[in-house]
């Protein structure tokens, strides 16, 4: 969060239940314009329920999502656009390039000149100039190329905030950096502001001003990228970054098990079950006890560094929200 | 090559399709010394997974293959049936992704991990195969009880343990691992990889790793091996390789692979333009030069051979 800047994105105490399962427990985050966000988390964390909830396909259980100060307008909020993870799967195969991008404009009914914004949105995507492109089907791209159309499908829309799942995991590896290069190339431009969810730190690393990872429905440390990667406080971070491969200095902690069934949070701290840092005895006695029966509760909306471990706080002398 | 494991020599596969001749591997050769490790590296279309089909012959019928292949002094290419039943599991072993199509959804997973076994008759009947599973399973870190479960039963992690189990059922020398670590998490990913590297050291395993992450082809082996359009373009050393590549396309595809820390990536990530060619399709000369930053003239006519860039090192690029 840029201080000083009214939010474009408040998540709130965002609950979403299915059932028994907690799957998203009480998340809460701040997004300014221009800003990329990069959502760290494993599968089963919840991010990408939490995702559907901002985009607007998955009901809160309780909790609120707000876009510029507002709740978001139903399903179809213009503001807010996704861009998906395979994009030979998302285009249409029998669409032109030009119909596939202006299809959200059809669908709003927009009276802007339809033209003019379909080449719009494709140079934007660094597709240049657009008038080759847009009698093309998505066969006759390339693998960069498509994933393009997609992010030109959304930017049509001018949205404010962009949600991207995992937008580069099912390129090959040598096409990524130009996609993950436009990506900060809108925020940096047009001040649109990015969501990106990964498990892929590397990604964070370039693109994300702030990183925020996610553990069993919440957030359990956020700040800026740097702070985090470089320096992460919580033990799940930490444990996470250690098994990078690219990360060789640290010495790896390799956590056993996997995330437990949201159907069954932990009482305490809701990772301690899988803590090393609990399990390495270094810890007081009272503390221990502290982190098996109490819970350190989510990092606060407003919270610019912060890691919801008791260990963490005492030693920082500060709440989750500080 | 005398103490060479496995040793492949001027490999070449073609598949055969309706719209033509494909070459997807053309001209590899490496060796394999016992109880070494090569990570081969590749984007989708460079050739690795045909490769590996190939060392145990388990490629589409009418694929033509040339050159030769020897497993552990047999000459994979020219045993019959029979030959060849008896090197797949014993000789050579394959580790599929842990995807839910790798195993059979109707059988438990004891009875997958038992079933090479009995039909290499390994064990003396289902009660020994049975008590064999289990301390495999074990082994690989799951319960004993899990041997009775189905494959939707378990996660991707658990699965993929159980693909482990299987491929050493019958105490292979060689294990050949496709992409086994690419549909997991970063967790359970490093739980698999200090597995495989468990227990590739108790069974002096000569190991063959596959995947599109060169990071974690260069934390899992010794060596690295990197295909592009079908060949071998860049080997040698692992750690020597990532960090510090002779080839331009090594180099490319090394940077999108950034070092958390390192400041000269932070907010610039890199890559290649354009797509991995389509092995039907290859462009003349270096099939690399038309993304390649560096191509010049000199790298149209021919497509270069591998020739030594440095110790124990070697890539295919006039440059070099």
């Amino acid at each position: 969060m840029h201080p000083g800047v009214s939010p474009l994105v408040e998540v709130e105490d965002l609950h979403v239940h299915f059932g028994a399962s907690r799957a998203v427990d009480g998340a809460s985050l701040q997004m300014s314009p221009g800003e990329v966000l990069s959502l760290v988390g494993e599968s089963g964390s919840g991010k990408t329920t939490l995702i559907r909830a901002i985009q607007g396909l998955q009901k809160p259980t309780s909790g609120e999502v707000r876009i510029e100060g507002k709740a978001r307008a139903g399903h179809h909020d213009p503001r807010v656009q996704m861009v998906f993870q395979d994009p030979t799967g998302a285009l249409n195969p029998r669409q032109t390039i030009y119909d596939i991008v202006a299809e959200g404009l059809r669908i709003r009914h927009d009276r802007g000149d339809e033209l003019e914004m379909v080449k719009g949105a494709l140079s934007r995507a660094g597709l240049r100039p657009p008038e080759i492109f847009m009698p093309l089907y998505p066969h006759e791209i390339s693998g960069g190329q498509r994933q393009r159309v997609v992010i030109a499908g959304a930017m049509v829309m001018e949205p404010r905030l962009l949600l991207a799942d995992e937008p580069v995991a099912s390129l090959d590896a040598s096409i990524r950096g130009e996609i993950l290069g436009l990506m900060r190339n809108l925020v940096d431009e047009t001040g649109l502001a990015i969501l990106a969810v990964t498990h892929d730190l590397g990604l964070a690393w370039n693109i994300a001003d702030r990183v925020a990872v996610m553990y069993l429905g919440r957030i359990v440390e956020i700040g800026p990228t740097e702070e985090i990667l470089d320096g992460p406080q919580h033990p799940y971070t930490r444990a996470l970054l250690s098994v990078v491969p690219e990360t060789r200095e640290m010495e790896q902690q390799i956590l056993k098990g996997e995330i437990p069934d949201p159907t069954r949070v932990p009482t305490g701290c809701r990772f301690h079950p899988r803590c090393p840092l609990l399990q390495s005895g270094t810890l007081s006695g009272e503390m221990s006890v502290r982190c098996v029966n109490d819970d350190p509760g989510p990092v606060a909306i407003d919270a610019s560094t912060a890691a919801a471990c008791w260990p963490v706080m005492a030693r920082t002398g500060s709440a989750p929200s500080a | 090559m005398s103490g060479a494991l496995l040793s492949v020599r001027d490999l070449h596969v073609t598949y055969h399709t309706k719209s033509g001749p494909v070459p997807a591997v053309r001209g590899v050769s490496f060796d394999l010394e016992k109880g070494g490790s090569l990570g081969l590296a590749g984007e989708s279309g460079s050739g690795k997974s045909t490769l590996a089909g190939s060392i145990l012959r388990l490629l589409p019928r009418g694929t033509e293959v040339e050159g030769a292949v020897v497993l552990d002094g047999r000459d994979v290419m020219s045993l019959n049936p029979g030959g060849l039943r008896a090197v797949r599991w014993t000789a050579g072993a394959i580790v599929f992704q842990g995807a839910l199509h790798a195993l059979n959804p109707v059988l438990s997973v004891g009875d997958q991990v038992a079933e090479p076994m009995l039909i290499h008759k390994t064990v003396h009947g289902e009660k020994q195969a049975r008590a064999r599973t289990v301390s495999l399973l074990e082994r690989v870190g799951l319960p004993a009880a899990r041997a009775d479960s189905y494959p939707h039963q378990l996660s991707g992690g658990q699965r993929q343990r159980v693909l482990i189990a299987m491929a050493l059922a019958c105490d292979p020398l060689l294990l050949i691992a496709d992409e086994p670590t690419t549909a997991l998490d970063l967790m359970v990913q490093a739980q698999v990889l200090a597995l495989l590297a468990e227990l590739k050291r108790e069974y002096d395993l000569t190991l063959v790793f596959i995947s599109h992450d060169l990071s974690v082809l260069t934390y899992a082996c010794g060596r690295l091996a990197v295909m592009y359009a079908g060949r071998i373009v860049e080997e040698g050393p692992s750690r020597q390789v990532f960090e510090d590549a002779s080839h331009p396309y090594t180099r490319g595809l090394a940077a999108a692979f950034p070092t958390i820390g390192d400041m000269s990536s932070r907010l610039k990530p890199s890559g290649l333009g354009g797509d991995p060619p389509t092995p039907g399709n290859l462009p003349g000369g270096c099939p690399f030069h038309p993304r390649c930053p560096l191509a010049e003239d000199a790298c149209l006519p021919a497509e270069p051979g591998l020739r030594p860039s440095g110790i124990e090192r070697r890539a295919a690029c006039i440059l070099v």
